[in-house]
């Protein structure tokens, strides 16, 4: 027994700091560990722990990032990402969030400057799986209405839906580093990516759009009608066409029932 | 002991061998039914607001009992349970009817964020009440008696002043809950720390045993003395298989399931494993049918 007796809650952050820190173990957090001559490297069972089961949320989430940086420079960034911004959550499945904001900050990185915004693209992938489910619009609702309450119509997106713009081509990175597709190469000069991510069934779709659709979209979800962000649609992109977006989305799954 | 009414579940969690559900083995579930008694999940890993981890497990739910092994609740820690935690678990509970809900006895906060690992408690009579308190808070907020998990660990605490198997079956005593027996766990702790298998063993009350789990673990060499670690990424190892056997023969047959959470095997891997135990618990109670005719 120790002769001054920490309280349990001191005790805890001790170790909690230990398990965070990237320096040794601190001699405050040793004293409290039964003494055989191996407590740093029993401790340190717990600090590597920390670091690569929380490291492999990470990766999960993250698999492109992963695949354009190599497994090595991955882990060291995954590693100070997870000191920096430890699980806030009890439930891991969105653990992760900050990442595209950290990869931007990170000097080294300068000279990839699309990595941040391919990070949001895998974030709303993961944050589109675990969204709520919800009932596809179907014809016969839409049937129903008379025509002229149409462009009245706030249609809802289906609650999976992200909506991405990169000023990087971020769509064909990605589509890329699908694993059956590593060959492929990319130039930045390609241009800028409009990006949907949403969960229409029950798989997420990556959906390139033109600047117009992805305007569409974000108006309907700021709950717009029809004729509201069809003009601020056709602001952005003056050939953005109703009817063949309509033909394709409307009754994917895109939008939810009524 | 506190009297905590066993309710009626659904679909209770029959005495067999079960399999930790796994996103990778959801469709070969789905596809081959396998003849398996029942699967268990970390409902953390289903606290999304929707999606296809929540679609497979109704399939899944739909032709087998569940029980729910929660990693979060961080019931030895000095900071309140998370309300928000609790609500997302009781809403699981409600919509799976899991047979069995249990939790470890471990940590993981000391601020406010999560180590997203199991931490020692520090086995002491503060630890203790502490510990009891909250289990009587989950089981209250579940309306139902959980099941409580004994740990593998790689250090000790000099604070430490009761025998980590009588602060196990204490917490349990308590606050009415039942155990969760997990084998590899005993043999871990008890390997790394020096402490007596058979004194631990027999430390623990069978009748309070609902549950038992098995996993493989892996060693690290620290100078010279071996180190498990309880990585669950391999099969169960042959010692943890004896001490099961051995433990099934001469106290009776419980629900028993194989953990396999790292280095996940294809299915027919993880089956395997689970067929041995489930030919234990067949030849247990063969003997003791045969006895008693």
């Amino acid at each position: 027994m120790t002769s001054t007796m920490k309280p349990l809650s001191e005790l805890q952050q001790l170790f909690c700091d230990g398990l965070r820190s990237s320096e040794p173990p601190a001699q405050a957090l040793l004293e409290e560990i039964v003494d055989d001559g191996l407590q740093v490297q029993r401790f340190n069972v717990y600090r590597n722990n920390f670091i690569v089961l929380n490291g492999d949320a990470l990766a999960d989430m993250y698999p492109v990032i992963k695949q354009l940086l190599g497994d090595e420079a991955f882990r060291m960034l995954a590693t100070a990402y997870v000191r920096e911004y430890p699980p806030m959550d009890r439930a891991l499945l969105l653990y992760g969030e900050r990442f595209a904001e950290f990869l931007a900050a990170v000097p080294e990185l300068s000279g990839l400057p699309y990595l941040s915004d391919v990070a949001r693209l895998e974030y709303a992938w993961t944050a589109a799986y675990h969204a709520d489910d919800a009932a596809p619009l179907e014809q016969r609702q839409i049937a129903k209405l008379p025509s002229d309450e149409l462009d009245h119509l706030r249609l809802r997106p289906h609650p999976s839906m992200r909506c991405i713009g990169s000023v990087y081509p971020i769509y064909r990175i990605w589509s890329a580093n699908q694993s059956n597709r590593v060959d492929e190469t990319v130039s930045l000069d390609e241009g800028g990516s409009q990006i949907v991510v949403i969960r229409p069934k029950a798989e997420v779709e990556i959906r390139e759009m033109t600047p117009g659709a992805l305007t569409f979209l974000q108006r309907l979800a700021s709950a717009d009608t029809i004729a509201e962000a069809y003009s601020h649609a056709a602001e952005t992109e003056p050939e953005f066409d109703l009817n063949t977006f309509f033909t394709r989305y409307l009754f994917d799954g895109t939008f939810c029932a009524l | 002991m506190k009297d905590i009414s066993l309710q009626s579940v659904a679909a209770p969690v029959p005495v067999r061998a079960g399999a930790g559900l796994k996103p990778k083995h959801y469709q070969a579930i789905i596809e081959q039914q396998p003849d398996i008694g029942w699967f268990e999940i970390h409902p953390e890993n289903y606290m999304g607001r929707g999606g296809p981890p929540l679609h497979y497990l109704e399939r899944i739910r739909a032709d087998y009992p569940v029980s729910l092994h929660s990693v979060g609740t961080s019931l030895g820690s000095h900071l309140p349970l998370d309300t928000a935690h609790l609500k997302s678990l009781k809403s699981l509970v409600e919509r799976f009817e899991p047979g069995l809900v249990s939790e470890h006895l471990s940590w993981s906060h000391g601020y406010e964020w999560y180590t997203n690992d199991l931490i020692p408690l520090f086995y002491t009579e503060t630890t203790l009440k502490l510990i009891v308190e909250h289990i009587d808070q989950v089981q209250e907020f579940l309306g139902r008696k959980i099941l409580i998990e004994n740990p593998s660990t790689y250090l000790q605490f000099k604070q430490n002043e009761i025998p980590e198997q009588v602060f196990y079956v204490e917490a349990a005593k308590r606050s009415g809950a039942g155990l969760l027996l997990d084998i590899n766990n005993v043999f871990v702790s008890c390997s790394n720390h020096g402490w007596s298998l058979d004194e631990y063993m027999s430390a623990v009350p069978h009748d309070m045993v609902e549950e038992i789990h098995l996993a493989g673990h892996s060693t690290q060499d620290l100078e010279g003395s071996t180190l498990r670690v309880d990585d669950h990424g391999s099969p169960v190892c042959s010692e943890v298989w004896r001490l099961y056997e051995n433990y099934i023969n001469s106290n009776g047959t419980v629900p028993t399931l194989i953990e396999w959470d790292s280095n996940i095997p294809e299915f027919p891997e993880l089956f395997r494993e689970v067929c041995f135990a489930e030919e234990i618990i067949r030849t247990a109670n063969d003997q003791y049918h045969e006895a008693t005719v």
